[in-house]
Formats: C-alpha cells, sequence, structure tokens
C-alpha cells in the first residue's frame, strides 16, 4: 500500500508513449492503473501486501534486461514503459496457458464466470487454443472450506490472496499453502475451518471462481443481477455495498471499494442481513385494530389479479396505508385533545434515511409539539476494523438531526415507564425491533398493556406487531432513496434497489401523509431530494453538502464548504 | 505425546545460530522426526510453533512443503526414490511399482508391521547416478534397477531382525 501521507517527490514516468506523473515509491502498476492503463493482475491487490507470483502483469521498460512485474516494480524518474510490446504479449500468453493448464474450464456450472478475470484476461490476452493433452490435476471441488466459504481446489490459480487477507486483514490466518509445485494447494489447519468475521471477503478477492460465498453458491448466474450502490444498513460503520437483485428480490450484498469507510471490505453479517427484506417477517398490510385483515393482494403480473374471473374489481377488505395514517393521526389528536401534549411520546429505531428523520423530527415538534422523543438504538458487539456496537445505520444521522428529548421531555426509559404508568396514553413507535433489541422486552411489555394506543411503523414482525393499535408498514433501506451518516459523520447514498410490496410508501411518505392529516392540509409529497436540501440546513456541520455531490462515496460532515 | 525437554533443549539451543527464531524451524522438524518416530505429528505441531513463536500453520505449511518432512507415519525404513526427470528416464518409476509389489503396500503407506513405507521424493540431486533411492537419511542407493529391489528389501529386513537402529547415518547396505 502506498503511504500517501508526507511529501513524496514526483517522478515522470512514460507508459505507453504517455507521460505520467507519480509520487517516488508508487508501484508502476498502481500508477498505471490510476491513470487509466489497464495491465492484466492477478494476484495484486491494492489492500493487500505484494506477492509478484502469478506475472501476469509483467511489462517491458526500456534499458531493463528482460520484462519485469510492474506490481513490484517502483516508479523511477525517465522510466519507459511499454505495456503493449510484442514481448508483453507473448509473456502474457505463457502465463495464461500456464494458468489454465489444471484449470477444469467448468465455466457453466461456476459461479464466478461473468466477473471472471481467468475468463476476461482469456478473452483478451489469452490464446485461443489449448496444446495440452495431459489430463489435468483433479482437485476438491464444493469443499466447505469453512461455514460461509466454498472451496473449489480445481479453479485456485494460488495468487495468495485468500492467504495474505486472512494474515493482513482478518488477521485470523486460516489459510495457507500447503505442498509444493503443482501439488500446491489453499489449505487450513486440519481442525480451524476458514470462520471469521470477515470471512467471505476471500470470495470478493479471489480473482477466479475457487472461493465463493456459500450463501450464493449456483444461486444466480451473476448477469442477471441489477446491480444498486448502496450502504449496508446491519451498523453504523456504513460500509459502501452492492445489492445484486433479480426478480426484485436481493441475491447477494458485495462491498464495493471507499477508502474512507470500509476500503473494500465488509463483515459477513452484514453481507448476510438482507432475509428480512423478502421473507415471511416482512409485514407487507397496514392493521388497524378491530378492523378485518386485508386480503393479500398478489403482486400484479400477466395474469390480473385485480379483477376476477368475471372481470370485476376485487376490492380488498382490509385498511390501506392512508386509511391506516388516518387511524393513526385521529388516535394522536384524540389523545392531544383529551390529555394533552405530554400523553404522547415518539421512539424511533434509527434506520430511516435523514430525510425521513428530518420530517419525523419537524412532525414531533411542530404538529404534535410533545417533548418526549427518544432514540431506541440497539448495541451489540464491535470490533477495531469495520464492526461497530450500534447496531442501526443512521443513529448519527438521527442525532446530529436533534432526535432527542425536547424540553422536559423522557427518554427511552422514562417513556416507557410513563407508559406504563398511565402518563403516556399513546405511544407512537418507528421501528420496534430496536425498541425491544434496546429496552428488553421485560420493559417493553408493561409499557404496551397500558397504553391506549400503540402505532407502529415497521418493516418485520416482532414481539409488538400483535400488540399494535394502528399498524402502517414501511419500506426497508433496500427500497429507498436518500442518505444515511455513519458513526464516523460521513454523509452517504443509499439508493433503492427494489420496489417496495405493493401498496406500501416510504417512510418519508408516510410522515409527510401524516403531517397533512393532523394539520388538515396538503403538504408537499416526500421527495428525497429537495428534502437533503432540508437536511444540509438543518445540521451546521451539513451545510453546504449537495445532494449531487454525494455521489457513490459520500461526503464527510463539514466538507460542505 | 508432547516433546521432551531434552528435544526441546536441543531445538532452543539452536536460536543463536539464526537471525531468527523462525528460521529454526526447518533444523527443529529434524530433530523431532529423529527422535519422534520419524514424522511430525499434529500432537507436537502446536508445541514446535510455541517454542519458534509462530503459528502452528506455518509448521503445517513448511512441513507439507518439503517430501523430507512427514505429517503422516513412515516405516521404520522409509524407501525413498527419486521420480524427477533423469530418475524417471532410467526407470524410477519401475523401482516404485516393484516396491508396491514387494511389500504389498502402495506408494506413501506403511506395511502392517510398520517396517518399511515408499516414498516419492524430488531431484535428490544424483542424477549421475540415476535412478536413486535413499532410505530414511542414510547414503544413497544408486543405480538402482527395478531387479534391484528385492535385494534391497532382504538387506532391510536383515538388518532390522539383527535390531538394526532406526540410525539416520548408517549403511543402508548399498552396493
Amino acid at each position: 500500500m502506498t503511504e500517501r501521507s508526507g511529501f513524496k517527490k514526483p517522478v515522470k514516468v512514460v507508459i505507453d508513449g504517455r507521460e505520467i506523473v507519480a509520487e517516488a515509491g508508487e508501484m508502476l502498476l498502481q500508477v498505471a492503473l490510476d491513470n487509466g492503463v489497464e495491465i492484466p493482475h492477478y494476484c495484486y491487490h491494492p489492500k493487500l501486501s505484494i506477492d509478484g507470483s502469478c506475472r501476469m502483469c509483467q511489462v517491458k521498460i526500456e534499458k531493463a534486461p528482460k520484462l519485469a512485474i510492474s506490481c513490484n516494480t517502483p516508479v523511477a524518474d525517465g522510466m519507459v514503459v511499454d505495456t503493449k510490446a510484442g514481448e508483453v504479449v507473448e509473456a502474457r500468453k505463457a502465463v495464461m496457458e500456464l494458468l489454465l493448464l489444471n484449470h477444469p474450464l467448468d465455466c457453466p456450472i461456476c459461479d464466478q464466470a461473468g466477473e471472471c478475470y481467468l475468463q476476461d484476461y482469456s478473452f483478451g490476452h489469452g490464446r485461443s487454443e489449448a496444446r495440452t493433452t495431459s489430463p489435468r490435476r483433479k482437485g476438491v471441488k464444493r469443499y466447505p472450506i469453512g461455514p460461509r466459504v466454498v472451496f473449489d481446489q480445481e479453479r485456485c490459480i494460488l495468487c495468495r490472496r485468500c492467504v495474505r487477507f486472512t494474515h493482513e486483514i482478518s488477521k485470523t490466518d486460516e489459510l495457507r499453502v500447503f505442498g509444493a509445485g503443482d501439488r500446491s494447494r489453499i489449505a487450513t489447519s486440519q481442525d480451524r475451518p476458514l470462520d471469521n468475521p470477515y470471512s467471505i471477503n476471500v470470495a470478493d478477492v479471489c480473482p477466479v471462481g475457487a472461493l465463493l460465498s456459500a450463501d450464493f453458491h449456483h444461486k444466480r448466474r451473476v448477469w442477471f443481477l441489477e446491480e444498486t450502490e448502496t450502504v449496508c444498513p446491519t451498523c453504523s460503520n456504513g460500509c459502501n455495498v452492492k445489492i445484486g437483485a433479480f426478480r426484485n428480490r436481493i441475491e447477494r450484498l458485495v462491498p464495493r471499494r471507499n477508502d474512507e469507510v470500509n476500503d473494500t471490505w465488509m463483515c459477513d453479517h452484514g453481507r448476510l442481513n438482507y432475509a428480512f427484506v423478502q421473507d415471511d417477517t416482512r409485514l407487507r398490510e397496514p392493521a388497524i385494530a378491530g378492523r378485518e385483515p386485508r386480503e393479500p393482494v398478489p403482486v400484479a403480473g400477466p395474469i390480473d389479479y385485480t379483477r376476477d374471473s368475471d372481470g370485476r374489481e376485487v376490492r380488498a377488505a382490509g385498511p390501506s396505508v392512508d386509511e391506516a395514517i388516518a387511524a393513526a393521526a385521529a388516535s394522536l389528536r384524540a389523545a392531544v385533545a383529551t390529555y394533552g401534549e405530554n400523553s404522547v411520546a415518539v421512539v424511533l429505531t434509527p434506520t430511516l434515511t435523514n430525510e425521513e428523520t428530518l420530517l419525523l423530527a419537524r412532525l414531533v415538534r411542530e404538529e404534535l409539539k410533545t417533548p418526549h422523543f427518544a432514540l431506541a438504538v440497539p448495541l451489540g458487539l464491535s470490533d477495531d476494523f469495520l464492526i461497530k456496537p450500534e447496531k442501526v445505520a443512521n443513529a448519527r444521522g438521527a442525532r446530529d438531526l436533534g432526535v432527542g428529548p425536547g424540553d422536559g421531555g423522557k427518554d427511552l426509559a422514562g417513556i416507557l415507564a410513563a407508559c406504563a404508568s398511565g402518563e403516556i396514553k399513546v405511544l407512537w413507535v418507528v421501528g420496534s425491533d430496536g425498541l425491544v433489541a434496546a429496552a428488553g422486552l421485560d420493559a417493553v411489555e408493561p409499557a404496551v398493556a397500558n397504553l391506549e394506543a400503540l402505532l407502529l411503523q415497521d418493516t418485520n414482525r416482532s414481539a409488538l406487531t400483535d400488540r399494535a393499535t394502528v399498524l402502517v408498514p414501511g419500506c426497508t433501506w433496500a427500497e429507498k432513496d436518500g442518505s444515511m451518516t455513519n458513526h464516523a459523520g460521513r454523509v452517504q447514498r443509499i439508493r433503492p434497489a427494489l420496489r417496495p410490496p405493493a401498496g406500501l410508501v416510504a417512510d418519508g411518505e408516510v410522515f409527510a401523509r401524516l403531517a397533512s392529516a393532523l394539520r388538515g392540509e396538503a403538504t408537499a409529497p416526500f421527495e428525497p431530494r429537495t428534502a437533503f436540501a432540508e437536511v444540509a440546513k438543518a445540521v451546521p456541520s451539513y451545510v453546504g453538502l449537495e445532494w449531487a455531490r454525494l455521489g457513490s462515496r459520500g461526503l464527510a460532515a463539514g466538507q460542505g464548504a | 505425546m508432547p516433546l521432551s525437554e531434552e528435544l526441546k533443549a536441543r531445538i532452543t539451543a539452536e536460536f543463536p545460530k539464526y537471525p531468527e527464531r523462525r528460521a529454526v524451524l526447518l533444523t527443529a522438524l529434524h530433530f523431532v522426526q529423529e527422535e519422534c518416530g520419524g514424522w511430525v505429528s499434529p500432537d507436537v505441531v502446536p508445541e514446535i510453533a510455541e517454542l519458534l513463536g509462530i503459528l502452528p500453520i506455518d509448521v503445517e505449511e513448511v512441513v507439507s512443503f518439503y517430501p523430507m518432512y512427514h505429517s503422516d507415519p513412515v516405516g521404520r525404513f522409509h524407501v525413498q526414490v527419486c521420480t524427477n526427470i533423469s530418475c524417471c528416464i532410467r526407470g524410477a518409476r519401475g523401482v516404485v511399482r516393484r516396491l508396491e509389489e514387494n511389500l504389498d503396500v502402495l506408494s506413501g503407506e506403511v506395511t502392517g508391521d510398520g517396517l518399511f513405507s515408499i516414498g516419492e521424493v524430488e531431484c535428490l540431486g544424483s542424477c549421475g547416478t540415476a535412478p536413486v533411492v535413499m532410505v530414511n537419511n542414510e547414503r544413497f542407493v544408486e543405480n538402482v534397477s527395478a531387479d534391484d529391489v528385492p535385494a534391497l528389501v532382504e538387506r532391510l529386513r536383515a538388518r532390522a531382525a539383527a535390531g538394526g537402529t532406526n540410525g539416520s547415518n548408517g549403511q543402508a547396505g548399498g552396493r
């Protein structure tokens, strides 16, 4: 890794006839890549130490006696490099031939197919026919090298990226190269499988299909995935990720590079934490206590499920989102009118975007005027790498936006106690999982037992779902557009990868409609981009941040100037 | 079976000869094999690692790299046939096959009485007298043909019957 701090002497190199200014000590391959010159490589990885074993990145350097591996050649002033010389092309062909000598070429059933460097470089730099007739070496296939990673030894090209990852990044040292010569293989110690909180990253660094995510194994061809750049919602670190979706379902999450946040890594827990978006615990239908549950409306398809066989419109019996919002508004208004503003409390699990949180905070302060407004932040294990103790994505953003008790307001424990004592009559919970996790079911049970109304806005079934007077199902992070602020104050975009379940709207839109119901006048529909402009004004350190400039890697609070 | 204190002392005594402790690993593994039945059992790997300040997997990696170290038990006479190019051209495969037939085990296996095991090794550096066989760490048996195998095995059996030890540098009964 290049140390970029401190003054480094600039050097001029010429790559393929183009003059490039680099810093002394930088490696030629990285300089080339940074300047848009593609040099094929396998073992080199910008976030791992240099191995120099694959020989794929050889280039011709003027006055050098032979080809040099560009990954391990520091740039020098006046260096003249040719990445396309005849001998370079020949060397690459030879390397490709060697790497493919024992490769099983089982691309048709390989998960890596479509994002495989062996395929890409064979296409770009290989020879078009095999010259060997010897049988290929056999190795273990579909071997569970760890609980979350599958290993295919035949496909391995021994670049040792995975070995370096477990030594340098996860610092768990489960993998080594065993044996010698053509019997070399990646393996674990006998009774120590590849099992660490970051283990699936080896599937990302693997340039071929040798190490694969067990979760994604034989699940979907990668070229069918629609990829969306977003941020992981599992803790407050805000690792940059891509959602890979197919037919409106998440098939996988993979990390994407952001040197300010997660380099190119993410934890296994975050990577595998997406089932809640689409499993049976997902809340899809609004509910109002005492009303018939709505018949589930199937997704519109070739058959029109909104009409019966005679072509008559089928009316769902249950309440719509708007009816649930109206019921919630009526409940809140009645409590304020009868018992005063202090009889209402709001608890937020900060999984919402900044824009949604701003709308909620305004609603609480300006419409409900209750000071009892608390954050429920579930906590858990953390480490000194990526995993942070706050197990929600946007606690920092919610605090930055001033979510918390107003003058004379109660904190979370105080609100729950006041609910139990009957002082608070109506509790509005946005995200009950965080509330239950943060306060404990033992504290929450007596609190909700004594309420006149429990208003619940939630994405998934929880211990409180059946207790709700009004239930408004919300959208998950995968269905929303907006910004979130990570623990360190970096404001990052999340982007919608999926369409929400039929009839549901983003929480921001719920707040907008609730505000208009409470006010009795129409308000503008929720629009993330315009709401972000308000967010940027509301938080001093966000001033000057612009939606369009958040880009794919976000901006640090204070960078707005 | 833990490492004996004597063996540990023998390894520790090597430390001053090397710039860093991990460099003692190759020597230590030789000592271990000499004193612990000719192989590096999984039981002793953590102890070696701890002594040298490295990880058990580092020890296993090195053991797996060199044909001279064994992660599985070997016979009292570990008969190693060089199967690199010169020896192969001069009939090393036939030597291995004849050994397998004669001892009724496959290359890589140990006979039921624990007396013999067969191994194929990388170049022993004696291409001029290929094919070459090395029993344990003893002097090479050179210019071996498949037909020499029965006599070689008999000589070794006789040594065993006479109470011959698994001495590391003795004569294997070469020509």
